[in-house]
């Protein structure tokens, strides 16, 4: 049984060595010489894999595996055509103390300015979803694509449902315990992603929302809220976020309070409506079940609107009861 | 990451002794294969819980104890012609498995079909008599009490297609079908209060289809976007007596959505780009009564909402070092549905009756300006505007304001490149007023009550900073800090002292990353959110003064000690409070509310050994714990008897084994 399955680099450069030392190398030598050096992925490529590969400290050849790989598509990159002519970086001039770095280089903190990274991608990703990028909240804090995305892998973890988030986290870290809270989407499930609610790459909606506004953005997944109702409630109308902490909660449904308190926060303080939290053994009235099992909900079960027509005795679907 | 650097090339290596020794170093050719073509993969396996793990299998399927089947893969084939057949499963043995199929010539046609389900199984268990669960008929203690587990399936069928045309044209088709079954936890309150369950029965559709140009200057994207939802469910029967003689209680009614879209944005100069955006809705409730109104004649309510936004934004840098932003947004929601008169109201009524369809129409702006400053730093600073204009009814419940306006004013230093430290400090003050509020009267015409203001109506001052840092400290390690401190002061109606008062978020966090080795590396964090609001109620006012507060940090290691063998593991804890604090300002005392407290603990190991080139033993552990002291349900006993149950602690170990094997 064979081992080490991955690359047998340091046997491969021992075994080079030794032989283009002892026989082979000089003739092997004369013969390249001769002609010259295929490319191996993208056209043009020889230049740079002549000393990049995946032994390299940015691993360059699972580009191959990529759409960016695929040559018969004429519209896909060039080495250059990303990284720019880099004729300093291939050829290094003789009073040059260290090899000069490639003339646009894909890194966050140390690369190049992001405008100019971002500019690589766009000269050909600037359609579609991304029409709108320059005028999104990343592209303005210089938020590069390389930021996110891994282009030389075959495997780009913000493109994968399971692994997205974490890439959108490495930001915005004041999301990373919400996710998690006990009310919540299966996004560490990677049944939903960022990505269903927001364009990273920039919307005509707030937020970078993927529709126009917060609600069409919900209503793909949650269409029955929709309505127009016989009786509408008006926050449900206006912006799911009014009730919603989209993200994630401790308070059951996504609620950014538990009822009373966030019922509260906007019905006038008449009758049962103004009642404090309490928490009876059972449904002894009203106002003493508004804390415990739903809370107003107990009640008000068709609280994002009803459809009902009739006009039903004790203010049955006037109040969202039925 | 550090890596090794071979002195040379290994690729220039094999390929050199290629040349020289042809066949003999066949198995370098497929070194280089290996590296460069796709490669399909497969594991399969088997997995066990050790125990029911109802907040663990929420979503992922595996929420009862027992023994699944482990299965995942992906098989992708691409020819010289760049056509890719893919195939992909994940969870295919679980309630949340996925399917797509892929076939496309790249840069030219392509489609796919796509399955998924998404199950969300309840995180009680219902001990209840409640026969007809999940049905629109149901009987209230249709059977003696026994134990139900509730879930909420989704399955999807997508499908999708693309075609590249000529001149920079695609057109792109895609449409999704979801059908929603089973039963969500429900009931009905007053005098008596019962169990239900909302029966779910529902299909949503999504049409889409795409027209996009992209030229070297000017990128569209225009098209259509339809979104229909029917509930095979209209209303639910039941033996309540509740409101007797009228057992049905309504269920989300049909509805549908067709939006014409236009995008488009146009580089005018390497300097200065515009987009747009323009669409029109025209959105429908036309979904049947199911029963005829009691005071009007309408077989529907005729819900219409036409929808129209207009958005522009420009981006220009006239200088170097200055960068401009400016962004307008039209949004006008119009609901045109006809008013008819449903409800024979009191006179103290807080409804006149009618319905009341509900428009909203948004104007927002921005503009944002950035100048560069020497050593990389940039300075910015912007305001941004946004109004909203509700339409606003005769008679109300709930206080009523025609117009919001919030204005924005935001300042900022930020420094995004830099070997060693980056970051930003930024700061938005943010101000909300609008249009007198406007009297509420019930249906009499007698003045109501006027002492709120709603939390999204009302004036609002918003002070928020936010700090991140980002520091390089050695070639080995690397910490992030991010702090986000906001608070809020709220305005009341005059006269009243009630209503919301203020608000404060926090979230502190610190992150690290260490590279212990070449083989080895570890991440640590740290987090505390804290989030309190205030607000005052009642003629004789009580204060509710609420926090949510928590507590997290997390470990991460990952490594390949050696080329046949990687391995990791992933330990976060979470301890979250829930403080519901009353007081009494004045009249009766106030409850004294127990905290609800949420500890989340979740361990995840793995080790990868190869056991031969191409194929791995997988063994996952995790450890689940989930522990709350949350009183809502344990308290409570519906009319009907019916008891809502959560286990207080719920520990999962789930172990799982599998054969990933890979090959191209």
């Amino acid at each position: 049984m064979k081992r080490g399955r991955t690359l047998p680099a340091a046997a491969l450069q021992a075994l080079a060595l030794a032989l283009g030392l002892a026989v082979i190398a000089p003739a092997a030598h004369a013969q390249e010489a001769k002609k010259p050096r295929p490319d191996m992925i993208m056209k043009g490529d020889a230049a740079c894999t002549r000393c990049h590969d995946e032994t390299e400290e940015y691993p360059v050849l699972g580009i191959a595996k990529t759409r960016h790989g695929v040559r018969a598509d004429a519209r896909t990159p060039t080495c250059v055509s990303c990284h720019g002519q880099s004729e300093t970086h291939a050829n290094k001039p003789p009073d040059a103390k260290e090899r000069p770095k490639p003339d646009r280089i894909f890194k966050r903190a140390t690369g190049s300015p992001a405008e100019a990274q971002n500019q690589a991608c766009l000269t050909c990703h600037q359609g579609g979803k991304r029409i709108h990028w320059q005028s999104s909240m990343h592209a303005s804090r210089d938020v590069t694509c390389a930021s996110c995305h891994q282009v030389h892998l075959a495997h780009d973890r913000a493109r994968d449902k399971f692994t997205q988030a974490e890439t959108c986290l490495a930001c915005h870290k004041e999301l990373r315990a919400q996710i998690n809270r006990p009310s919540r989407h299966p996004i560490r499930e990677g049944k939903v992603t960022c990505a269903d609610c927001h364009n990273p790459h920039g919307s005509a909606g707030p937020k970078n929302m993927v529709r126009d506004n917060v609600n069409d953005t919900c209503y793909a997944c949650h269409m029955e809220k929709r309505g127009p109702f016989v009786r509408n409630h008006q926050p449900v109308q206006e912006n799911c976020a009014i009730c919603h902490n989209p993200h994630g909660t401790t308070a059951p449904n996504l609620l950014k309070q538990r009822p009373p308190f966030l019922c509260q926060s906007c019905h006038e303080p008449t009758g049962h409506r103004s009642s404090p939290g309490s928490f009876p053994g059972g449904p002894t009235s009203t106002s003493a079940a508004n804390l415990v099992a739903r809370g107003c909900v107990n009640c008000h079960t068709n609280i994002h609107g009803t459809n009902n027509p009739l006009d039903t005795p004790a203010s049955g679907q006037r109040v969202f009861r039925r | 990451m550090n890596r090794h650097t071979h002195a040379v090339p290994l690729t220039a290596i094999a390929a050199a002794l290629l040349a020289v020794f042809g066949p003999a170093l066949a198995a370098d050719a497929e070194e280089i294969a290996r590296l460069t073509k796709p490669e399909s993969t497969i594991e399969f396996g088997i997995g066990h819980a050790d125990r029911d793990g109802r907040r663990f299998g929420q979503y992922s399927g595996l929420n009862e104890k027992g023994a699944y089947g482990l299965l995942s893969g992906t098989l992708i084939q691409r020819d010289d012609a760049g056509t890719w057949f893919i195939l992909s499963g994940r969870n295919l043995g679980l309630e949340s498995r996925e399917l797509r199929l892929e076939h496309n010539r790249q840069g030219n046609w392509g489609y796919f079909i796509e399955y998924g389900e998404i199950t969300r199984f309840d995180p009680y268990t219902i001990n209840t008599g409640l026969t007809g669960i999940g049905t629109p008929i149901q009987t209230i203690n249709g059977t003696g009490l026994r134990n139900v587990d509730l879930k909420v399936k989704r399955e999807a069928v997508t499908l999708g297609a693309s075609k590249y045309l000529p001149a920079g044209w695609d057109v792109q088709v895609r449409y999704k079908n979801e059908e929603k079954d089973g039963a969500r936890l429900w009931g009905e309150g007053g005098a008596p209060t019962n169990f239900l369950t909302d029966p779910i029965n529902q299909t949503t559709r999504q049409l889409e289809v795409i027209l996009g140009y992209t030229g070297e200057k000017l990128q569209l994207s225009g098209g259509y976007y339809g979104a229909f939802f029917d509930n095979h469910n209209s209303f639910l029967t039941s033996n309540s007596t509740l409101f007797a003689g009228f057992p049905q209680r309504a269920l989300p009614p049909g509805n549908q959505s067709h939006q014409l879209h236009l995008s488009g944005g146009y580089t005018f100069s390497p300097t200065t780009r515009g987009n747009f955006k323009v669409a029109y809705a025209k959105a429908s409730q036309t979904d049947g009564f199911f029963i005829t109104p009691t005071n009007n004649s309408r077989g529907d309510l005729g819900g219409r909402v036409d929808t129209t936004l207009v958005q522009m934004g420009i981006v220009a840098r006239p200088l170097p070092k200055l960068s401009l932003t400016g962004n307008v947004r039209y949004e006008d929601k119009n609901d045109k549905t006809p008013l008819a008169f449903y409800t024979v109201v009191a006179g103290g009524s807080t409804l006149d009756g009618f319905n009341e369809p509900r428009s909203i129409r948004t104007l927002a702006g921005k503009l944002e300006a950035s100048y560069a400053l020497p050593m990389s730093f940039r300075l910015s600073g912007g305001i941004e505007y946004d109004q909203k204009k509700r339409n606003t009814f005769r008679v109300a419940s709930v206080t009523q304001r025609q117009e919001t306006e919030e204005i924005s004013y935001s300042v900022g230093i930020r420094r995004s490149m830099s070997d060693s430290v980056t970051g930003g400090l930024s700061y938005i003050h943010s101000d909300r007023d609008g249009s007198p509020f406007l009297t509420t009267i019930v249906n009499s015409g007698a003045t109501g009550s006027n002492l709120i203001a709603p939390i999204h109506l009302s004036d609002r001052k918003r002070d928020k900073v936010r700090l991140s840092v980002n520091w390089q400290a050695t070639e080995q390690l690397s910490l992030q800090f991010r702090a986000d401190e906001s608070r809020d002061n709220y305005g009341q109606r005059d006269g009243s002292i009630l209503g919301a008062q203020k608000g404060q978020a926090s979230a502190y966090s610190v992150d690290a990353a260490y590279t212990f080795s070449d083989k080895w590396q570890g991440t640590a964090w740290i987090s505390r959110d804290d989030t309190r609001f205030e607000q005052l109620t009642r003629t004789t006012p009580w204060q509710a003064s609420l926090r949510n507060v928590g507590d997290s940090f997390g470990l991460g290691l990952r490594g390949k000690p050696y080329s046949w063998l990687e391995a990791g593991g992933d330990l976060s804890y979470s301890n979250i409070t829930d403080e519901n604090r009353q007081q009494a300002l004045a009249g009766a005392a106030t409850s004294v509310i127990p905290d609800f407290t949420t500890k989340l603990t979740k361990l995840n190991l793995f080790a990868k050994y190869a056991v031969e080139k191409n194929t791995s033993i997988r063994v996952n552990y995790v450890y689940d714990r989930f522990d709350t002291n949350d009183w809502t349900w344990t308290t409570w006993t519906y009319t009907d008897g019916t008891r809502v149950l959560q286990n207080p602690v719920q520990k999962v170990h789930f172990i799982g084994i599998s054969v990933y094997h890979r090959w191209q």
